[in-house]
């Protein structure tokens, strides 16, 4: 997958999971846990999406603090 | 938590009664043939699902073994925090009535997690590793013990209907059936415990909390039942199992309508307490 499609896909899972949200939202930059547009119940199913977005298995224990702070940081993390 | 007090004395004597040596109460064979059944067929996560039909019986019982895996994994990950919580609160001010069947709470939950430790490690050679992630929130007064023993009880209830049922099965796998047995024996005890004190939690704090605590433990609880089921659809025993597209696997089997029935099914009966008190809606 290219950049902006993973980015894309990433922004699609959140919005799935929040209705509300207003036009343009999550950003790339978007603090998603502050803002609760992620919560921690949602984590283990993104990281499951994350893992089939690359087709390969990530290692909770290898999670560092900040991973899923926002689109940006998680396209860093898992996609770089 | 006076109310409660009884029931910790009566819970209390039933597990010193039946205070068991976890080193001794399960029979381990130095391996074991995959070609038998390790999770009761009805209790594979692709059970009644195109997957499923599509596998001939020796990739079914396979695959019943890496499910145990999983189930075995989840628990020790549960049991984990479990732990963490009932050490956090052993004699905490406000606890002190209980603080006697924590000790016995906590003694069986440890021995619980040697056997799904050593089932793991023994035969798989690896415990699954838990996906969950837990971020800092701030919480009004007593949410978080409520919530605490309300997660628990949700956990342990859904965990205690695979127990019974498996624990009875005669086509398991005498080490599979005696772990299961064994496990419900003393989470029994848990389950009166777990519904008890959720009551009276929610007894003594629900009225003093504004509409916002109370929406937002609803909110929260339902999500946490919902993760809590996605743990039983793991990718990694599809993979282990052989399946070449694992996560796309997860995701059809937990839309598919026999697993949905499933889940429903044992939710009704599971989530009768709490709902009972109001900490969760009906669906």
């Amino acid at each position: 997958m290219t950049e902006p499609d993973v980015r894309e896909a990433l922004r699609s899972w959140i919005a799935e999971r929040n209705p509300e949200l207003p036009p343009g939202e999550p950003a790339d930059d978007t603090r998603l846990i502050e803002r609760r547009y992620l919560t921690s119940l949602q984590v283990a199913d993104l990281l499951l999406f994350v893992e089939e977005l690359r087709q390969q298995p990530i290692d909770p224990a290898s999670l560092r603090p900040g991973v899923f702070r926002s689109i940006d940081a998680i396209h860093s993390a898992f996609f770089s | 938590m006076e109310a409660l007090a009884e029931t910790v004395r009566r819970l209390s004597a039933s597990s010193r009664r039946t205070y068991q040596n976890p080193y001794e109460a399960i029979a381990w064979p130095d391996d074991l043939d995959r070609r038998q059944w390790f999770t009761s067929p009805q209790f594979v996560s692709l059970y009644g699902t195109p997957a499923w039909e599509s596998l001939d019986d020796d990739r079914r019982k396979e695959l019943s073994f890496w499910e145990a895996v999983n189930f075995y994994s989840l628990n020790i990950h549960g049991e984990k925090a479990l732990m963490e919580g009932l050490a956090h609160r052993l004699y905490q001010p406000g606890m002190e009535a209980v603080a006697e069947y924590l000790h016995h709470f906590l003694d069986e939950e440890n021995k619980h997690s040697v056997w799904f430790g050593t089932f793991c490690t023994r035969y798989a050679g690896k415990v699954y590793p838990d996906r969950k992630v837990v971020f800092p929130r701030d919480h009004a007064e007593g949410e978080a013990d409520f919530l605490f023993f309300a997660k628990v009880s949700i956990f342990e209830e859904i965990v205690d209907r695979y127990n019974v049922a498996m624990g009875r099965d005669d086509a398991l796998v005498p080490v599979a059936r005696q772990i299961n047995a064994n496990h419900h024996a003393e989470e029994a005890r848990h389950l009166v415990f777990g519904r008890r004190i959720v009551q009276e939690l929610w007894r003594e704090w629900s009225g003093r909390w504004p509409d916002e605590v109370v929406d937002g433990i609803r909110s929260y609880l339902t999500a946490y039942v919902e993760a809590t089921w996605r743990e039983y659809y793991n990718p990694d025993v599809y993979r282990d199992a052989g399946f070449s597209d694992p996560w796309k696997l997860a995701r059809e089997a937990w839309d598919h309508p026999a697993t949905q029935g499933h889940r429903a099914a044992i939710n009704r009966s599971c989530l009768r307490p709490l709902r009972q008190v109001g900490a969760l809606e009906a669906p």
